[in-house]
């Protein structure tokens, strides 16, 4: 049997200096080239370096490499790892029929010059260095609307074949390499390295959100610094470099100090003592004449919109039949708020909240009309107090059918001042008791307007007795619109209550029962750093039922529907005309041209700083070269530190750029095999795997590095190897020597990731959205509870690596496949096989449209001929055609489903539907063989 | 649930562990399947007490001196500057004089353990719990403080408690996932999801929330329109399609797994909708734990649900409430009583009915907050957050019944006698299911990680709360 798991070596054995002296991983390249053994190559194959050293080791071991797997499965295999979609049917047919020698490497080059390719491997990048659209650390999670342009760097920088060393230089120090300064002209190639600068504020930062003491924020800035050295660590030293900061590294040659003098070369872009907040991280950076572009499209946009609206408006006025409101407030007399609103409820006269909300003031909690609008300025902490009418109403309406309902506009999410936008909007119906002191139970409906989801509904708000009962709506709270609830009465002394948007109703109803509805005023929540600002608040209650003026009210609510969508048309269309504004950069660079000193922290605690740290590289790597520790920047604007330590990371022929080149190798090499030549892709150190094939790891390391860092160079040698091209059957002889496939006598089989099994289906199903750059494809949590992108937003259906990316909030689809919620960085996933998969495969929406979608692409392309449709739909799936077997129980499935169905109009769509989703969930389908 | 990983990956995931627990329990997770049954390894160290737990878990820092810690001098001190020395204060702008504690304390059940009088239920089961006085933790940060109470550690990205247990034991039902996560239907708790994250574990140890609702799991129902008979043929055709192409590689047991699986799902659309359905409760059993009454009966039913996981051989149950409640940084008083009415007669019931069941024995149920609060007010009426004392209560398992743990100083500010960290805590109680929490790690980022990570922490179990 193959050493599978070498013995790990005694960690505190020996000095770790002595021992890091001759690691493997912490020495120069040398990389020598295996002799040509005459029994290697199979007759009329030429085999490479790379053959060579993987079949020196099997042999060893008395093993052989397996045959060239079939032409349909190394095409589909290579579109795979390359492009993260699957072949054509078309491309495969070609390639199955193209004998020519090189037909490999010329189906290779095509697939390197995919705009697919640069996509595919950006995710891999974005994992290792852990982007997201999120800031985390907090519960609030906060957005990083910017963070795209760092991960479309990435994809047009990988396409591009960016020489490597050059690449991570940018991202290290792209400020400095650019020369520029705010205020200078902008050209692509400056904007480009401006942005590169994104990497090192990948890591979580709660600095924006950061409320406590001195202490506490003070920890939290570090952690922001901290994040970044840890990216760094792993992804480019695939190192540890973490433990170091309160201690000397226990297993790794890397001393605390070491860990500081890191530090200081980051530290003058983080200083923590002045502190700049990740939203003021931002540059404004647009190339002459972009900006005169943006602005006349958002014109253009504005008028759209504001005609739409007006149009909508214009409908109304004419067609809506007249109705009194019972009470309105348009709010153009600031004096006067205080003699129609009260800071407790109808009827008491102490004041509620601790502190009360302040009627005119402007220090939150207040109320004030501003500008013929009502502005709610929240002063933070926590809620339990309401701006509430003086006037009392009932809820409940007479007649059966009869409504009531409050609405009002929503002019914006936030007040003067007020840095983010509320993530609530809460107004209440039936106040009464505030305090809790009365004997009437009910009333007091808190409805939790949600900006991006349903909104709860909380009876008895607040106190102990407070319940959720519920929600209603989804459409979200937006500035601009008409929100509100309508009560109508149903039988029995129920009633629904009804989310209202923009004069219509909004997802499905509750039902409350009379006792939850005792009379009372309505008033707007004021809780928790929630501020926001509303107009035209109305109360109207319908005609009574069966009176004419209700039949036209019904007519007339059933044209505004229509009317409606035809304007959210409209208006969606104009919005996907829309560009984001030009040059805003969320950037990285240094505060400070004069560095401050860097403390060590003792026992990485803040509030122990100890001696300073001047910039230095850790020694058991730098051994006395003497490179800089600053270099002179062209703009003298900055420290110089970073850019000094990015040159001193790619400087060719030292130990470092030799880990670098080895971890970047080892990582390539898993994202194409499964699992990387060293398992512990982020860790290179004492600490980590041995490599199955040092050798090997050694030459394709240098391959990359004389290559002049080319990524795609490296894929040619890894992808046209005989070994990346074997068949993955296995062989009875070799399992039983290497049933885990160490020595790579076969290719292992292993399940696509889960952006690669996303990708695959949409791609397969023919509804691919073709985006591929801008802003993400947002993907809230919807009424249910589920992360997903809404199947009717604009790039629903884009590649994986457009989706949101946020922290806490991975799309559910993608977390059941192992998509990692982001913290650090991912360096390698983890694959499970759980039932979750199966039910997602089974019974998700997005699975049954993909699969309706499929069909539809067979009716397109196939007709009516079974035969042809099934051969189709396994080759866009499986990348082969059905087998004799397989096609026969297609066959059968499809005649039996089709006789289940029968009593429905559209059996036929129905079974096809099945028959597409079922191939989603076989093997062959999900892995790469 | 019935789970296994990729065998490279596994190997890659483990990495040199090889030995360790970690991989004797995964092995053993793996055994379930028949195709791994090489010879199933005994999961745990030792005998293990007891088999599951179920966390009540009370998030923003419930106020130990209003509820659990008996203080006369905060009533004789109200009003007047804290006379104890400094204090760690997170707001610290508001920080006030020393606010007394306006509910009266009363001993309880044979032990005569204090409580506060807003606990009357959780007075009946002085007798069956364990009172810890004396906790302390790290942070005075929420999310922080939650994380070193979920996970032991202040960062986020670490497998939570339910993580480690599951990986550590594995699952005693098939149907049913082995560590559910029971949220309240108003929203998440703060920190959300990460609360019941696997962390750097692989994805089948985390939580599964089970909403309330026609859906408890996401896409668990089979979707309309396809019929019982429609989806029974589809599932035997994707076995037939999926049997056949594993013929290929007979020995590949991760797509054997993946085809056990598509049953253990079908299995799992009748297992889940089972154990939320209370119909079968008894009317006793209902108004036990407060079904008939509005306030309690949205956590009562959870709590009655966690039971029923229980039963059916769940590992770990997490209940939760929504956002973050006993953050009393006003009207600390008042809400206090809300509170209390609102969890004290369900957190009860679930103790008294699974005693009742014989089913205390071997399972522990936790109510527990992240940290405690101040002795001072924060603005009028409030408390602030407090890391150097808090209490919790544990019950079953083997820990001692009717006993109160520890103490705190004369103002409850901070543990003094027999305090316990977290970590601790997570050690204590990682031992009674079996574990010792220095063999249950897995290697990360360059080290062995842990639950307790009792090298840097200190940790050890805590003998004096054992019976």
């Amino acid at each position: 049997m193959l050493a599978m798991i070498e013995a790990a070596e005694p960690a505190a054995s020996g000095s770790l200096f002595t021992r890091a002296q001759t690691h493997w991983a912490f020495q120069p390249l040398s990389a020598s080239v295996p002799g040509r053994g005459s029994d290697l190559a199979s007759p009329g194959s030429e085999v490479g370096p790379l053959d060579r050293f993987v079949a020196q080791r099997l042999r060893a071991h008395g093993l052989s490499p397996s045959p060239q797997a079939d032409a349909a499965t190394r095409l589909r295999r290579m579109s795979l790892v390359l492009t993260g979609l699957p072949p054509t049917p078309e491309d495969l047919q070609a390639f199955v029929a193209d004998h020519r020698p090189e037909a490999t490497e010329i189906w290779l080059e095509r697939l390197l010059a995919s705009p697919a390719y640069g996509e595919r491997w950006a995710q891999h990048w974005l994992d290792a260095v852990g982007y997201a659209d999120s800031n985390g650390y907090f519960n609030a999670d906060s957005d990083r609307p910017l963070a795209f342009r760092y991960r479309d760097y990435v994809i047009r920088s990988i396409n591009q074949d960016k020489p490597f060393d050059r690449w991570i230089r940018e991202q290290l120090a792209g400020d400095e390499l650019a020369g520029w300064k705010p205020g200078d002209p902008v050209t692509p190639e400056i904007r480009e390295l401006l942005e590169a600068t994104h990497f090192l504020r990948n890591g979580q930062d709660g600095t924006g959100e950061s409320d406590g003491n001195p202490d506490e924020v003070r920890v939290d800035r570090y952690y922001a610094l901290e994040a970044c050295q840890q990216i760094i660590g792993s992804s480019l030293l695939g190192l540890t470099v973490q433990c170091a900061k309160c201690h000397d590294h226990k297993f790794e040659p890397i001393t605390q100090k070491d860990y500081y003098a890191l530090q200081a070369f980051f530290y003058p872009a983080f200083p923590i003592e002045d502190w700049v907040k990740p939203n003021d991280r931002v540059i404004e950076a647009p190339l002459s004449g972009e900006h005169e572009a943006w602005l006349a499209a958002e014109r253009r946009w504005e008028n759209g919109e504001a005609q739409a609206r007006a149009g909508l408006s214009g409908w109304k006025a004419e067609h809506q039949p007249p109705l009194k409101p019972l009470w309105e407030d348009s709010f153009e007399d600031p004096g006067s708020l205080g003699d129609r609103w009260s800071n407790t409820v109808p009827g008491e006269d102490q004041p509620a909240g601790s502190p009360p909300v302040s009627i005119g003031g402007s220090v939150g909690p207040a109320a004030r009309v501003k500008e013929g609008v009502l502005q709610l300025i929240e002063g933070g902490g926590s809620g339990d107090r309401w701006l509430s009418t003086r006037q009392r109403f009932s809820w409940q309406p007479p007649l059966v059918g009869d409504w009531i309902q409050v609405t009002f506009d929503l002019v914006a999410l936030k007040t003067d001042g007020q840095a983010q936008d509320s993530d609530r909007i809460g107004y209440v119906l039936a106040t009464h008791d505030f305090a809790d002191r009365g004997t009437q139970s009910g009333g007091n409906l808190l409805i939790d307007g949600h900006p991006t989801g349903a909104s709860t509904v909380h009876l008895d708000y607040p106190g102990a007795d407070s319940k959720s009962i519920g929600s209603i709506g989804g459409q979200g709270y937006r500035a601009g619109h008409n929100y509100g609830v309508r009560i109508t009465r149903l039988e029995k002394d129920r009633f629904s209550l009804q989310h209202w948007v923009d004069g219509m109703a909004d997802g499905t109803p509750l039902t409350l029962s009379a006792s939850d509805l005792p009379p009372g005023g309505f008033g707007f929540e004021l809780c928790c750093g929630r501020g926001f600002q509303v107009d035209q608040v109305r109360i109207n209650t319908s005609p009574r039922v069966g009176t004419p003026e209700h039949e036209r009210w019904l007519a007339y609510e059933g044209a505004l529907k229509t009317q409606v969508q035809e304007r959210d048309r409209r208006l969606a269309f104009l919005k996907a005309q829309r560009l984001p504004k030009p040059g805003r950069i969320a950037w990285v660079s240094d505060v400070h041209l004069e560095p401050r000193p860097v403390p060590l922290l003792k026992r990485g605690n803040p509030k122990t700083p100890g001696e300073p740290v001047e910039p230095a590289f850790p020694g058991f790597l730098d051994r006395g070269q003497k490179l800089p520790a600053a270099l002179p920047v062209p703009h003298g604007r900055t420290t110089g530190r970073r850019l000094a330590w990015a040159h001193w990371l790619t400087t060719p022929g030292t130990p470092q750029a030799a880990l670098l080149a080895r971890v970047t190798v080892n990582r390539i090499w898993q994202q194409c095999w499964g699992v990387g030549l060293v398992e512990t892709s982020e860790n290179l150190g004492l600490s980590g795997a041995p490599p199955t094939h040092p050798e090997l790891l050694e030459w394709l390391a240098a391959e990359f590095v004389n290559s002049g860092w080319s990524l795609k160079h490296l894929h040619r040698q890894i992808l046209c190897s005989r070994t990346f091209q074997q068949s993955s059957a296995p062989r009875a002889e070799a399992m039983s020597v290497d049933p885990a496939n160490r020595g790579l006598w076969r290719f292992p089989v292993h399940r696509l990731d889960a952006e690669g099994i996303r990708d695959l289906i949409i791609a397969a199903s023919g509804v691919l959205d073709p985006k591929s750059s801008g802003p993400y494809v947002p993907t809230p949590r919807n009424g249910d509870g589920e992360v997903l992108a809404d199947e009717s937003a604009p790039g629903a259906r884009a590649r994986s690596v457009y989706l949101q990316h946020r922290r806490t909030q991975v799309p559910t689809w993608l977390v059941n496949f192992d998509a990692p919620s982001l913290v650090f960085n991912c360096t390698r996933r983890a694959r499970t096989t759980m039932p979750l998969q199966s039910l997602s495969l089974l019974n998700s929406e997005f699975t049954l449209q993909r699969a309706r979608d499929l069909v539809l692409r067979l009716d397109r392309e196939c007709g009516v001929s079974e035969r042809a449709r099934i051969q189709r739909a396994f080759l866009l799936v499986c990348g082969r055609e059905p087998d004799a077997s397989e096609r026969s129980a297609s066959e059968e499935f499809l005649r039996h489903q089709l006789s289940l169905y029968t009593a429905h109009p559209d059996s036929n769509q129905r079974a096809w539907r099945d028959f597409a989703q079922s191939l989603f969930t076989l093997n062959d389908c999900l892995y790469l063989r | 649930m019935n789970p296994s990983m990729d065998f490279l990956s596994r190997r890659g995931f483990l990495g040199r562990s090889a030995g360790s627990l970690g991989f004797l329990a995964l092995q053993q997770l793996l055994s379930r399947d028949p195709l791994l049954a090489a010879g199933a390894v005994a999961p745990a160290h030792r005998r293990p007490k007891a088999r599951a737990v179920i966390s009540l878990f009370q998030h923003g820092g419930p106020s130990q001196m209003d509820l659990f810690d008996y203080k006369p001098a905060l009533n004789r001190w109200s009003g007047q500057p804290y006379p104890g020395g400094d204090l760690e204060v997170h707001f610290d702008k508001q920080a006030g004089n020393v606010l007394g504690a306006p509910y009266q304390f009363r001993p309880q059940g044979q032990c005569g353990m204090q409580l506060s009088e807003l606990l009357p239920h959780t007075g009946s089961i002085a007798d069956d719990i364990t009172l810890i006085r004396s906790m302390t933790t790290g942070s005075v940060d929420h999310e922080s403080a939650l994380r070193i109470m979920h996970t032991g550690r202040f960062l986020a990205g670490l497998p939570s408690m339910g993580s480690w247990v599951l990986y550590g034991l594995g699952s005693e039902n098939e149907n049913l996932p082995a560590y559910v996560v029971l949220s309240d239907p108003g929203g998440l708790p703060v920190d959300g999801e990460r609360n019941w994250s696997s962390g750097f574990l692989p994805a089948l140890y985390q939580g599964t929330p089970f909403r309330s609702g026609k859906t408890p799991v996401f896409h668990l129902q089979t979707p309309a329109g396809i019929s019982a008979e429609a989806r029974r043929h589809q599932l035997d055709f994707i076995t037939r399609l999926n049997r056949h192409q594993s013929e290929r590689d007979p020995a590949n047991s991760e797509w054997q797994a993946r085809l056990a699986q598509f049953e253990t799902a079908a299995r799992m659309q009748t297992a889940v909708p089972e154990v939320m359905d209370l119909s079968g409760e008894s009317a006793a059993t209902r108004r036990l734990y407060g079904l008939d009454n509005p306030v309690t009966a949205e956590y009562g039913r959870r709590c009655l649900i966690a039971r029923r996981l229980v039963e059916r051989g769940v590992r770990f149950v997490q209940l939760f409430l929504s956002g973050q409640p006993w953050d009393t940084h006003d009207k600390n008083a008042e809400r206090l009583k809300g509170l209390c009415a609102m969890t004290d007669q369900p957190s009860a019931a679930l103790v008294q009915d699974l005693k009742a069941r014989g089913l205390l024995d071997d399972t522990i149920v936790l109510w527990t907050g992240e940290f405690g609060r101040l002795p001072i007010s924060q603005g009028k009426d409030g408390r602030d957050h407090n890391r150097h004392a808090f209490s919790l209560w544990v019950a079953g398992g083997g820990f001692k019944a009717g006993h109160v743990h520890g103490a705190t100083d004369e103002f409850g500010y901070k543990a003094v006698q027999d305090v316990v960290s977290v970590h601790d805590f997570h050690a204590t109680l990682l031992g009674q299911l079996g574990l010792d929490h220095t063999r249950l790690h897995v290697p990360h980022e360059g080290r062995e990680a842990s639950l307790t990570d009792a090298e840097v922490t200190g940790a050890k179990p805590v003998p004096s709360l054992l019976a």
